[in-house]
Order: structure tokens, then sequence, then C-alpha cells
């Protein structure tokens, strides 16, 4: 912990004085306020020790309304691990026993029943395959129909799979809102499933499930366990392996005839996974009939919903992110919504109806437009 | 009671007092304040933070400072290096982010209006989608603000073909500080009448809060051609410099490290390790027309010396030209630095760093300091000298490096006035530079007083700034 803080700090003292991720950081986008950018947050974390704020419910508050660092790091101009410092700064705050009650509660409950929404264990694994799917928690409980539609999408493409980590949360939560031992916990639990099952890789449903996986591998956190031999190539995105096998002609899709104004919208944590926005961009157009509008905040600018752990530490907060995606996608012209991640469709269709939009899921639409003969 | 009214304005979401908020509105880029927050001892607070979403609420909050008399503080991105958003004598600290919206895109005439509070980046990806770009491309960018690009005078990368931020303005609309709400005409160039319009340029939020901004934009050009050349003696370089711009070669920049920033900046950013002085050319817009300037601005700078270096460390400075400023490679603490920065004509503009170097260096020699200067932001008649002090080891004892580093500003401005240079050419005035404004004006001085007065009759417009 120790080692954490300390290096959490020397960044923090970096983006105390830098602002260049201002431009892109969610929160202080939306709500203006100096103290909800990254600068800010990161002259309060560094002001505590100097005797200049003290913790309290406030400043607390404000270390717990940042998205989780995604977008500034990806934007970062020198490289700093802003989104490790936070958390870390985060966990100190836990560790104190200064975290507010929803944050405690989210502690709990990711602890009790691997995710925050159910009162449910996940579901184990049965069954043996080379490769496995995680299915996770955001597809089982907030946007069900995507693992039915997967499953067939997979299958079109000749691959029977397991599935694993069902109900299960990726570990991002528990991550970002400052619970570091729980989140290697929840992670090693799929990495261990996926052992059990024999598979050697695992199918990501959304770019966040896939930068909780890859990205921890990458360093985050806690080293991979030496029980998990997964190897760099093993995590697999969904729209990846389609978009792939699209390109080589191994599946194919009929256009729907629906001309509604229609806009793909990046899911939280794109910007995280480079030149993903193309990738997918492939798959969509293969099913729709017109041209996409575009969304003034998207690909490498891609903003997220409310979808992160900021909806239990800050829920009116994670709703202005998501009003400010579907106001974006309003002023695009758009009426149809498309993605693929189960969380960004479950915040994105809380409030759609309310912009004139409707919201579907990339996966289903594929699986209805999946061409039988190729 | 205050409190109260400005919420009745704003609404209650958009006013803070918080903790929190306060103190991350205590200090733009100033040293000084920031210097007191790193030693942990508190600058000036604001009382009151406000967001207003529209010019009419400006309008209203400005009458109830005018009541109650509290100094009001526009707040763009905060990223000033010269404390003029510094909340000095506390206030209101009007925080204008808000009013964020591009109001339209003229393809036509090439214009972008767009409301005073959007952020620099963000403005510049929208015109990009429509292939167009505004020339301001200030390091600052991803934090600045349109009206804080304004309202200090401020240049960009390319300003030397471009100009500065206020030469692509064609309009803007002001609140003065009494509530009036004003538009200028639609174009600045004409003669119909006194032109007030550029009064509200560089006089930094203390004559009134800019709005609203029509901006000259350009196409994105077709070709950007970099190319770097290395030069022993640093007059012969300028001299290059000079040859460039004279000559009307037009080119977006001329960037021009002195020896010692050579050895160190250029060294510790792009990994070259050379002697001399670097300088970084670029022309652009149609291929042809930029491939012949660059020839024969190359022609220029290998007559005087100059070394072509050929386009990679041009092109690879471009790629890197912000990260100059940017963590770990800018200004840090402890450092005690300052950016004394000036412009002259041609024919002072070496007398003027030499005389500015030996008067830093020399002077505060016990205390090691680094002297360290590029010439950045060119024009017909002259250049601007962009030079930084930085003591590594400054005194541990607050007041007394106060002390220091208002000796060390005082002897560089004596040095910049008494060789024709003007005390700042982009970063502005503020607090930092407002005790010499009367030394810079002369008897000039009182009329700006004059005007100051009768337009903020109650001097609660960003007090301390500027001089005022
Ligand atoms: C890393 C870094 C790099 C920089 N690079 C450059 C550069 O390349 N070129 C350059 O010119 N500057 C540069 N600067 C200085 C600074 O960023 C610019 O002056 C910038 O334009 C200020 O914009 P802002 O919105 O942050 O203004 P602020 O710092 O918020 O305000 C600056 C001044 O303008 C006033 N003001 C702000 N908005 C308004 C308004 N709407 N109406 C009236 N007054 C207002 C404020 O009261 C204050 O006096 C740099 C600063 C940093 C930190």
């Amino acid at each position: 912990m120790k080692q954490m803080i300390d290096n959490a700090i020397a960044t923090l003292e970096n983006c105390r004085f830098c602002l260049m991720c201002r431009h892109v950081a969610p929160v202080g986008m939306v709500t203006n306020q100096e103290a909800l950018t990254p600068h800010g947050m990161a002259l309060l974390v560094t002001s505590q020790p100097r005797g200049l704020v003290a913790w309290n419910a406030e400043t607390v508050g404000i270390v717990f309304s940042e998205v989780d660092g995604g977008n500034s790091r990806a934007h970062c101009a020198t490289d700093q691990p802003f989104e490790e410092a936070m958390a870390a700064a985060r966990a100190e705050l836990v560790a104190q026993g200064l975290a507010s009650t929803a944050v405690t509660q989210l502690h709990a409950h990711l602890q009790q029943w691997q995710n925050p929404y159910q009162p449910q264990l996940p579901q184990p694994a049965t069954g043996v395959a080379q490769v496995a799917l995680f299915a996770g928690d955001e597809a089982a409980y907030l946007w069900p129909d995507t693992l039915p539609a997967v499953l067939k999408l997979l299958s079109a493409v000749g691959m029977e799979v397991v599935g694993v980590g069902h109900g299960r949360n990726n570990g991002l939560f528990a991550h970002s809102a400052g619970f570091p031992d729980l989140a290697a916990q929840l992670w090693q639990a799929t990495l261990d499933e996926l052992a059990s099952v024999g598979a050697k890789q695992l199918l990501l449903l959304s770019a966040g499930d896939y930068y909780a996986f890859n990205g921890r591998r990458g360093g985050f956190s806690r080293p991979v366990s030496a029980s998990a031999r997964v190897s760099p190539a093993d995590f697999i995105e969904v729209t990846d392996l389609l978009a792939e096998r699209l390109a080589a002609g191994e599946i194919a899709f009929r256009k729907t005839e629906d001309e509604t104004p229609w806009a793909y919208v990046d899911p939280t944590h794109a910007v995280r996974v480079p030149e993903r926005h193309e990738r997918v961009r492939g798959l969509v157009t293969a099913v729709m009939p017109t041209p996409p509008r575009e969304l003034f905040w998207r690909k490498d600018r891609a903003q997220p919903v409310g979808s992160t752990y900021i909806q239990f530490s800050n829920p009116p907060l994670a709703e202005r992110l998501t009003r400010a995606r579907l106001q974006d996608a309003r002023d695009s012209g758009a009426q149809l919504l498309l993605c693929e991640d189960p969380a960004t469709l479950h915040h994105l269709n809380r409030y759609a109806g309310e912009y004139g939009l409707r919201v579907q899921g990339l996966y289903e639409l594929l699986a209805e437009r999946v061409s039988s003969e190729q | 009671m205050i409190r109260s009214e400005l919420e009745e304005v704003v609404g209650e979401e958009y006013i803070s007092t918080r903790e929190s908020d306060r103190l991350v509105y205590a200090t733009d880029w100033f040293w000084l304040p920031q210097m007191w927050l790193d030693r942990g001892a508190q600058p000036t607070l604001p009382d009151f933070i406000v967001h207003p979403g529209t010019a009419v609420e400006i309008a209203e909050i400005l009458k109830i400072a005018n009541t109650y008399r509290i100094p009001v503080v526009p707040w763009g991105g905060g990223s000033g290096s010269q404390g003029g958003a510094a909340p000095v004598f506390g206030g209101i600290m009007l925080d204008v982010k808000r009013l964020n919206r591009i109001l339209e895109i003229d393809e036509t005439s090439l214009t972008v209006t767009a409301e005073a509070g959007i952020n620099g980046s963000v403005l510049e990806w929208a015109l990009n989608e429509k292939g167009l770009t505004l020339p301001h491309y200030a390091a600052s960018a991803n934090c600045a603000t349109l009206g804080g690009y304004l309202a200090p005078r401020g240049s960009g990368t390319i300003s030397t073909k471009y100009g500065k931020a206020e030469d692509m303005v064609l309009r803007m609309e002001i609140v003065l500080p009494t509530g009036e709400i004003i538009r200028t005409p639609h174009v600045p160039d004409h003669a119909g009448g006194p032109d007030y319009f550029h009064l509200f340029l560089g006089s930094e939020g203390t004559f009134g809060v800019i709005t609203e901004a029509t901006m000259q934009v350009d196409y994105l050009p077709e070709a950007r051609l970099l190319r770097a050349v290395l030069f022993q003696n640093l007059g012969h370089a300028l001299e290059a410099g000079r040859q460039l711009m004279t000559r009307r070669l037009s080119p977006f920049v001329i960037r021009l490290y002195d020896p010692a920033s050579t050895a160190t900046q250029v060294k510790k950013v792009l990994g070259y390790e050379m002697d001399g002085a670097y300088m970084v050319m670029g022309f652009d817009g149609d291929p042809d027309i930029a491939a012949l300037q660059e020839q024969k601005s190359l022609e220029i700078c290998l007559g005087l010396g100059g070394q072509d270096l050929g386009r990679e460390p041009g092109e690879k400075w471009w790629d890197h030209r912000y990260h100059f400023y940017y963590p770990p490679n800018g200004l840090h603490f402890p450092w005690m630095y300052g950016t004394t920065e000036t412009v002259t004509t041609f024919d002072k503009l070496e007398k003027l760093y030499w005389a500015q170097k030996r008067a830093v260096e020399e002077t505060y020699a016990d205390w090691n300091v680094n002297y360290i200067g590029h010439f950045s932001h060119w024009f017909h008649w002259g250049a601007s000298l962009y030079s930084r002090f930085i003591i590594p080891e400054p005194p541990q004892e607050a007041e007394e490096a106060i002390r220091l580093h208002n000796r060390i500003w005082d002897t560089a401005i004596t040095a910049v006035l008494a060789n024709g240079g003007i005390i700042n050419e982009h970063h502005g005035v503020g607090l930092k530079l407002s005790r010499f404004m009367r030394r810079q004006y002369g008897p000039a001085w009182p009329m700006l007083e004059r005007i100051k007065k009768s337009l903020d009759p109650n001097g609660i417009m960003n007090p301390g700034k500027v001089g005022f």
C-alpha cells in the first residue's frame, strides 16, 4: 500500500501542474467545475498531506466523483498513470474508513455476490472447451438479450464456447473504487474458471471487459497468478472476432430495411482499446443500409456513459454523463443508437426516450441478420 | 444575502462555496500562488464560484457585484501564467466555461462564432470536421478557452504566418462592468470611427467579460513542410529569420533556440545533442508554393552559415512541440521560475537578448540561475524572445523566495525596457507584471486609467491586474 501511495502521489504531483486532459475529461466536461477535472482532483489529493484541505464528506466525495481516469489516460500528453493514481488514492481513503456509505455498500455487494446488481452468486461454469466467453454481470443482469445473440453469432462462425464468469463483475468497479484486493479476487476467479474448463482463449463482450482482463495483464494493480496461463493473444473482443470473420468471408449479414437515421455509440472504455472504432464500424455498416450519423464525441475522443463505478458513488453525475451522450446523439440527427456493450446500452436506454432516441443492441441486430448461406 | 442573489441569477447548482472548489480556483499558473500551495500555505481564496450560462446572467452578476462592491474575476481555463485569474481580493470567481456553444461556422467567409468559454481543442475538433482550423495553436489549447486566448492577447505556435489571436478576431460580444451587453461591429477593419474593439483585447477582464467571438478560420493546409537548421552563431540565425520575414517567405513557424536551450531543452525533449542554435522552420498550404518557400528560405539559412539538418528533425519537433511545456519536461516545483518573454524590432532583438541574459545571469549567479531563451513569434518587423529563468534551489523560506523572485523580475524587465522591448508578447500582464505598466506606458498610463474608471466606476473587474 505504501508503495502504491508513493507512486500515486508522484503521478498526482505531475497532474496537479498539468491541465492537458481537460478537453476529454468526462466529468469536468459535463460539470464545468475545476475541482472535478483531473487537475482539480490531483490538486485536492496532494493538498491534503500539505495541510491545505482535510478529508471530509465533501472532499472525499470529490475523489469518488471521477469516472475512472480512462479518458484522461488515453489522452495524457505525458503518459501519467492517472487512473491508477486515483484508484490508489481511493484505496487509501477506503483503508482509512473514509469512503461513503454508497461506496462501502458497493464493496459489500461485490464481496458477497461478486456483482453489484443482483443478490445472486455467479453461475458456475460447466463443460470443457478451447474457447470461453466471459459472460460477466452486465450481460447477465443489465442487457440479457446479449448472450443468446452472441452464442448464435459464434455458432454461425463454427465456434462452440463455454460461458465463464456468468454473473461476475470483471473487477473494474472494485479496482476503480479503491478495493484492489477484491478486484484481484474477482479477476482471478474468472481466470481460475477459465483454467478449469480448459480454455486457452477468452472472448469478451465489451471494451470494458477487454480492458479489465487485458489491461490488468499489462501491469495494473496485481500480477497475473501463476495458475492462470493466459498468454497475450488470448483475450479477444467478440466484435473483433466477428469483424475478422466478416472480412474473411466466414460470416455475412443481410442489411436491414430500416432507414431510420442511426449512430454507433462507442461504449464506455472504448478509448482504452486503440483503433477499436474502425473495427466495430465495419460490422455495423454490414447490417445498416444507410451511412451513420456521426457523434461528435466518437472514436479516440469517445466519452463514457455513467456505467463505471461512478453509478454507485455518485449516481446524479453518472446520469449527467449518460445524458450528455444522448444529447450528442440527438444533435447528430440520429434516432436509433447502436452499441454492443450491455452496460452502455442499459444506461443509454434509461433516458433515451426523453431524447426521442431508440437503443438497440448490436449483437442482437447482427444475430437477427446473420445470413445462413456463406 | 449575496449568495442568494447570485443563486437567483444562475440557480443553486451553479454557485459554490465548497472548500475543494475554492482551493482549485485560488490560482492560475502563476508561480507565486502556486508556490504558496506547494508549500502548504493558502493563497487568497475566492468567496463564491459562479458558473453563468449566458451573457445576460453575467450582466446580472456584475450588477450584484456593483451593488455590493465585490471583485469579479473572469476565469476561462485558469491556464494563464500571470496571475490574471487569481482572486487576489477574493470575491466572485466568474467561470465562463458553461458558455461553450459553437453558434455558427460560416464556410463562405471562413469564420466561426462561438461562446467565449469553449475549450480550445474542442473548438478545433469541430472546425477540423469541416476541413477548417483556427490557426491559434497554443500549447495550452487542451485547457484554455477562446476568451482566454483573446483577453491576454495570446500567440500560438503558427502565429508567424497567421497572426496572434487578436488578429483572428472579427467581432466580440462583451458584458461591460456596469452590466450592459455590447456587440462590436461585425468586421474589425473599417473607417467607421475609433477602434474601441481592441480595448477589450489585452485588458484581461478588467474592462469587461468577453462572452462571444467571431474568429477568422482557415482551411486545413494541404501540406506542412518542416525543416531544421543548425547555426553556430546566434546572430546569423537571427539574421536568417529576419530575412525570411522581411522577404515575406511566409514561414508558419520559425523556432530558434539559443545555444543554452539547444543543449538542454532540445536535448531533453527531442533527444538531439547539438552545439549551437537549433532552428526549425515550417511552410504550409499549397504543396508547390510551400516547397518553393522552403527552398528559398533554406538558401538564406545556408548562405548565413546554417547547416541543413533535413526534414526529420523538423517534423520531430512539430510532433513534440508542446511537450516542452508539459510535465515532466516543463516547469515544476520546488524550482523558482518565470517566463520573462518580450518582443521588439529586429534592430534591437539580439542586443535585448544579450542584455537580459547578462543581467539575469550575472546578478543571480549565486543562485545558480539558468537563463534559456528561444525566438518564437516572428513579425515583419521583429520577433519575440521567449526567455525564462529557473532557479533549481530557491530559498526555503517563502517570503524570502518571493523577494528573490520579484527582484529577478525587476532585473529582467528593466533590461527589457532599457533595450526597446515590451514587457510581454503573449502571456499578458495579469498580476505579475501589473507593477510595470506605469513604467512601460509613461504619460499614456493615466489615459488608460481614465478609461478604466469610466468603464468600471466601482473598480469591480479583476482588481490588481494589468496595472489597475
Ligand atoms: C502549459 C502551458 C502552455 C501555454 N502555452 C501558451 C501558448 O502557446 N500561447 C499563449 O498565448 N499562451 C500560452 N499559455 C498561457 C495561457 O494558457 C494562455 O494565455 C491562455 O490563452 C489562457 O486561457 P485561459 O482560458 O486558461 O485563461 P485564464 O487563465 O482563465 O485567464 C487569463 C486571463 O484572461 C481573463 N479572462 C479569461 N476569460 C475571459 C473572458 N471570457 N473575458 C474576459 N477576460 C477573461 C482572466 O481573468 C485572466 O486575466 C500556456 C500556459 C500553459 C500552462
